[in-house]
């Protein structure tokens, strides 16, 4: 897991409100002002990722963001058990 | 005791379903009140309510199931506010819809409502036991003009069961391309859309006429971060995709906002996302387990997996008290025969990974049967799927059913 206090940055993903999805590219440049390194930006689907360093919660009070989580990674079962 | 004059039809259950108006959907008290008010029912249980355990969705007396996440309420109808027509048509603006539950079977034989089969389906010279018990052989669609996308491991190009094919493939992961090595990819594709007529074996695709998106989101090593994951969904729904299966999850009980947003854009653009419940139920030790992310989004279609005997798998999560934390279908997901990378070709393996590309598949059938997309696919595959003996919390509407 990650946690919130370790050093350097975490992998995030950033949902765009539906109000911003037009705007999406100005919300980017928010967050890169921010301190976030974003990496893709998902118009289709409204969606920001990328990494941001220790206190990235506060990227969720920007104008035009829906939430802010931390990335999971989802892993296959190992073979011979349910998959 | 007098008989009731009216009878169901009988494709119909008798029940009715309504459909909820968008101004409503997610507000449970108005939602309940008007399924109250319309139909004269006062027990109104909600898949929100509190102990899932209280749901099953083969009641047969009056009272009504409201499935929140869907805006759908199941209904038997008090007697008097069916019309002198026999039938219960009420005028109500907060209603979108009101129509007879069916019933749909296989067309081969009229499986009993609440048994276990009582002799397992089996894999034969023809075909999959997953594609009998699940009605696929008798359809007359293919997925012909639909677009399915699998978001994976890759898939095996050299495969001889996808030569002709039309493949759109792309890799979201650093440094690999969207051939598969690990096979789960492959297995997952083959159920989703493999061919009528394979290479060897029984058939065992279920959509063998669609087109085939192959986003590989989850490494050669079988791992994927969100980042790739919703990169694939964000490509499959602009290359067109009406149906995308994920057999990928984390055992987290939070809802992700992340996949739950895309899951509702997704719908909105007309593209239905399905995704496996997950297997970390151990229900011969007592351990129900519970539906992870991204299955427990509400907008995307968690898939549970039974066996043989239409029994809910050992493995296969079961419902959540988180909203959007249930089992929407069911599907076939133990002893499942599909594709694999060469030099094997084949493999036989189980999880709620194998019950969700059958429910992929089957939407595109439908999909193409009636032309719907979105929230009305998801509505048709939940009305057309066949009732289970195990409760809702297991195996949500019951068996995903082809059209007939």
């Amino acid at each position: 897991m990650n946690a919130s206090h370790s050093e350097g940055p975490i992998p995030v993903t950033v949902t765009v409100d539906d109000a911003h999805l037009a705007a999406i590219d100005e919300l980017a440049a928010r967050l890169r002002a921010a301190g976030m390194d974003v990496e893709q930006v998902l118009a289709p689907v409204g969606v920001i990722t990328g990494s941001a360093p220790s206190g990235w919660e506060a990227l969720a009070d920007l104008d035009g963001v829906a939430g802010v989580e931390p990335q999971r990674t989802m892993r296959l079962p190992p073979p011979g058990t349910p998959q | 005791m007098m008989r009731p004059s009216r009878e169901p039809a009988a494709s119909t259950t008798g029940r009715y379903l309504l459909v909820i108006n968008d101004d409503l959907f997610g507000d449970d008290e108005a939602s309940r009140a008007v399924v109250r008010e319309v139909s004269g029912v006062q027990e109104v249980v909600s898949t929100r309510d509190a102990q899932p355990g209280a749901l099953d969705a083969r009641q047969t007396g009056p009272g009504a199931l409201l499935f929140a996440e869907l805006g759908v309420a199941v209904v038997t109808v008090v007697p008097d506010r069916v019309g002198a027509t026999g039938l219960f048509e009420p005028a109500d603006d907060r209603l979108i819809a009101v129509e007879p539950e069916r019933i749909v079977h296989a067309l081969q034989d009229a499986v009993p409502v609440d048994a276990l089969q009582d002799s397992p389906f089996i894999d034969d010279a023809e075909a999959t036991w997953g594609l009998q018990a699940t009605g696929v052989l008798a359809a007359a669609e293919s997925g012909a003009g639909i677009s399915v996308a699998v978001l994976d491991t890759g898939i095996d190009l050299r495969h001889p069961d996808f030569a002709d094919r039309d493949i759109t493939s792309r890799s979201f992961v650093d440094g690999q391309t969207a051939q598969d090595v690990q096979g789960h990819g492959t297995h997952c594709a083959g159920t989703m859309a493999g061919p009528v007529d394979p290479a060897e074996g029984p058939r065992y695709g279920v959509a063998n006429g669609a087109r085939l998106l192959v986003g590989k989101v989850l490494s050669d090593q079988g791992s994927g971060t969100d980042a790739d994951i919703l990169a694939g969904m964000s490509w499959a729904i602009s290359a067109g995709a009406q149906v995308i299966s994920m057999s990928l999850g984390a055992d987290q009980r939070e809802i992700s906002t992340a996949y739950e947003t895309v899951g509702r854009r997704a719908l909105a653009a007309g593209t239905l996302v399905v995704a496996a419940a997950g297997n970390n139920a151990s229900r011969s030790e007592g351990d129900p387990g519970f539906v992870g992310v991204p299955a427990n989004s509400p907008s995307i279609m968690a898939v549970g997996a039974v066996d043989a005997t239409l029994a809910v798998a050992d493995f296969s999560a079961s419902a959540t008290e988180v909203g959007g934390g249930e089992i929407d279908i069911a599907a076939p997901g133990v002893q499942v025969h599909s594709s694999w990378p060469l030099p094997r070709r084949y493999n036989t393996i189980s999880g709620t990974s194998m019950a969700t590309p059958h429910v992929a598949g089957i939407a595109a059938l439908w999909a193409e049967r009636s032309g719907a997309r979105g929230r009305a696919l998801w509505d048709e595959l939940v009305g057309a799927a066949q009732p289970l003996g195990p409760p809702a919390q297991d195996v949500g509407a019951g068996l995903v059913q082809a059209p007939s």
